[in-house]
């Protein structure tokens, strides 16, 4: 048993950590509301490779493992980042695991974020999980030209932005998102892969997706609770620091337990993609509900520990309150995904009759 | 990264489960269940033959040399198969504890004995008047000579009806702060003046309630120096609070899982509603992350590092989750919740009953919760102490 990073992997957190204190201040974040990206900062994050860090060599990539994108993806969230990594990541690897020489590929190599993905969400106010046509809203929609989707059999690509594109919508989040008509017909489809091939395809970069979201929100939790502890230190109150009551110190504990667990559970989900494969789908969709349930949970009571000044657009806190909610919800939200993740653990092959895959190694 | 806990603690889950098959029934389960003293002395004396009891001992006091990873696993498989372990877990903490800091009589006399299973200690640190505030204890030992009289009460004394001796707690000094006056000694549970009374819980454990009058204890029974049993009581119930329920809250969802995948009487199966599955799912995540945070804890002692505020954690959040699950899931099935194991009717092998039961308790002993949080917050977050 080994619970730690290694020597390279503190190297590449150290390296994204010293970059986004200096290039990405809450300030910085406060200023890219207006458009929910910043490309500056996807400037600095491709100059470090993080646009093809998980692209294999063969389509130009780095080549490196999920883990690696997860420590970065927490680093992100404890920033707030904003910036498509998580989309330009998923949609790159589903892209050059069917054909590393994929046209698209050449934008994210360069480092243009054009390509965004739209995956199949349970959740009933954006579609079913079998159909995906129409208007569906896509993460960092509104900066793509070209969005990944499946419809049930078919994984294509939508291009023509023109058309398909709506304007930026403003969300809780300030982010980039936009709707799309992804409806699978027409001259600027180009389907990707159909049946089996297509099925497998979109449920490991759905699994993807979920885990280093899952990661990002590890890291907007660990942040939003060091915000809490440092106000509820400094903050006095009847002669004393507030972080000296119980009201106010057990609920920050127990959300410094929750985070614990949700970076462990991130971690070994991470670590199963290569060691364990049989529960890595598992694995994935649990740590994505866990940081969403831990990273709201956590931004709430941090926010509370302000009294009205959480509440306040000055405090930083609001910031990672609304955010943590949003990238939530652009995973469907964990009430619907703990469904995914009984099926997962308890109906893997949809047979009804499969082990559970509890326990682990 | 690796989260595996490694070949030779795979080895010790088969030896186990063997040895389970072997000497542990399923009449054997019910009777330990229905006994509730968490030690049984047959049973017990197996173990130890077969070196369990001292397997986490050091090579050189001839223990087994396990790895902590080893000793988890042990544990764990005990757990979930109901085996009643109690007696074991505190044995073996005792052994350790004596071979650090016992006399030389008590190393070569007492820690073989343990050892062989001949002996067995239960542990008194609560009273009626000091629960979490265990540093507050009153039972007095007053020196007599080369003995020592001891008076006062001790709650919750677990396998003290069948173990030959209690590592006490007792106040030999109130000169100073509460903690720099406490000292441990053996008391042998046959000595004149000592009277155990059962206490019976809701969750169907047997605990104690002792009665100490005029106790005499030769000071060869005294461990460790006087008025600094401090440390000894905080290490111990480190190791402890570093262990949590993540073997409970596994078989419990297990049994969970598979009677949801089951096709019930009225032709329907539990997994396909969406509230069962969702609450499925919950669960499956509360075990997951007390298996992990059970699991940190015990790397991070195999490795020598400072476990922090990080074994609080394990207890706090194993405890908070099962007994959350155990409650919402008995809101969630209806009355064949409630039916006890083997009635007609009953669902889950009976575990949503004995969940709702049991798990209450495990947010209190060993450390309650908020003591729990107040350290967590300390000591992880830098917050000013809270009281």
């Amino acid at each position: 048993m080994d619970l730690s990073i290694d020597e390279s992997q503190q190297i590449l957190v150290d390296t994204f950590s010293e970059m986004l204190e200096k290039e990405c201040p809450t300030t910085h974040v406060r200023d890219c509301e207006g458009t929910g990206f910043s490309p500056d900062l996807w400037a600095r994050y491709a100059e470090l490779g993080a646009n093809i860090m998980g692209l294999p060599e063969s389509a130009g990539g780095l080549e490196m493992s999920l883990l690696d994108l997860g420590l970065v993806a927490t680093r992100s969230g404890h920033a707030l980042a904003p910036v498509p990594f998580l989309e330009v990541a998923t949609a790159g690897r589903l892209l050059a695991s069917l054909d590393s020489e994929d046209p698209l590929l050449a934008d994210l190599v360069e480092g243009k974020p054009s390509v965004s993905i739209c995956l199949p969400r349970p959740h009933a106010a954006s579609g079913t999980s079998k159909t995906r046509g129409g208007r569906q809203v896509v993460p960092y929609g509104a900066l793509a030209d070209h969005v990944v989707a499946y419809d049930g059999d078919a994984l294509y690509v939508v291009s023509n932005a023109g058309d398909r594109r709506s304007d930026r919508v403003k969300d809780l989040g300030d982010s980039a998102l936009a709707n799309w008509d992804l409806s699978n017909s027409g001259a600027d489809v180009r389907v990707l892969a159909t049946g089996d091939s297509a099925s497998r395809a979109i449920a490991q970069a759905n699994s993807e997706w979920k885990l280093l979201a899952g990661f990002w929100l590890v890291g907007i939790a660990q942040r939003a609770l060091a915000i809490g502890a440092e106000y509820a230190r400094e903050r006095i109150q009847f002669g004393v620091p507030i972080g000296g009551f119980q009201a106010i110190a057990h609920p920050l504990s127990e959300c410094a337990i929750r985070a614990d667990g949700a970076e462990l559970l991130a971690w070994e989900a991470a670590w199963a993609d290569t060691d364990d494969p049989a529960r890595f789908e598992m694995l994935a969709s649990m740590a994505f509900t866990w940081a969403s349930q831990t990273a709201i949970r956590t931004a709430d009571i941090s926010l509370h520990t302000h009294g009205g000044y959480g509440f306040s657009t000055e405090y930083d806190i609001q910031l990672y309150y609304r955010r943590a909610r949003a990238l939530s919800s652009i995973g469907g939200g964990a009430k619907e995904e703990l469904q995914a993740v009984a099926i997962a653990c308890f109906d893997p092959d949809g047979t009804g009759t499969a082990d559970s895959l509890l326990g682990g190694a | 990264m690796d989260f595996r806990l490694g070949p030779k603690a795979e080895e010790v889950q088969r030896e186990i489960r063997t040895f389970l098959e072997k000497n542990f029934s399923e009449a054997d389960r019910k009777a330990a269940l229905e006994d509730g003293g968490g030690h049984n002395w047959e049973l017990y004396r197996k173990l130890a033959a077969d070196g369990w009891v001292s397997a986490g001992w050091p090579e050189e006091y001839g223990g087994g040399g396990r790895d902590p990873y080893e000793i988890l696993t042990l544990y764990w498989e005990l757990c979930k198969a109901d085996f009643p372990w109690i007696g074991l877990l505190n044995n073996g903490f005792i052994g350790h504890t004596l071979m650090a800091m016992g006399t030389e009589q008590q190393k070569t006399e007492m820690v073989p004995k343990i050892a062989a299973g001949e002996i067995a200690f239960a542990l008194g640190y609560s009273e009626p008047g000091s629960g979490s505030d265990v540093a507050s204890a009153r039972t007095l030992a007053t020196r007599d000579g080369d003995d020592w009289i001891i008076d006062g009460q001790k709650m919750w004394t677990t396998t003290a009806h069948t173990a030959q001796y209690i590592f006490m707690l007792t106040r030999t000094s109130t000169q100073d702060r509460p903690h720099r006056g406490l000292t441990i000694f053996l008391v042998p549970t046959d000595a004149e003046g000592v009277d155990i009374q059962p206490i019976h819980t809701m969750g169907g454990e047997r605990s104690n309630g002792v009665y100490l009058t005029k106790v005499r204890v030769s000071d060869e029974h005294r461990v460790g120096e006087v008025d600094k049993a401090w440390s000894v009581v905080r290490f111990a119930l480190g190791l402890e609070q570093a262990m949590g329920y993540a073997d409970l809250q596994e078989r419990f969802i297990e049994n969970a899982g598979r009677w949801a995948m089951k096709t019930g009487q009225d032709g329907e199966r539990p997994f396909d509603d969406s509230r069962i599955k969702e609450q499925l799912g919950q669960t499956a995540i509360h075990a997951e992350i007390s298996r992990l945070l059970r699991h940190r804890s015990t790397w991070l002692a195999a490795e020598d590092k400072d476990l922090g505020g990080k074994g609080a954690m394990t207890k706090s959040f194993s405890g908070t989750s099962y007994l959350e699950d155990a409650q919402n899931w008995m809101d969630l099935v209806g009355p064949a919740g409630l039916f006890q194991e083997d009635e007609d009717g009953a669902i889950a092998e009976g575990n949503f009953d004995e969940a709702f039961r049991q798990t209450p308790v495990n947010t209190i002993y060993g450390g309650t919760v908020e003591i729990l949080r107040s350290l967590v917050a300390e000591v992880e977050l830098g917050l000013p102490k809270s009281r």
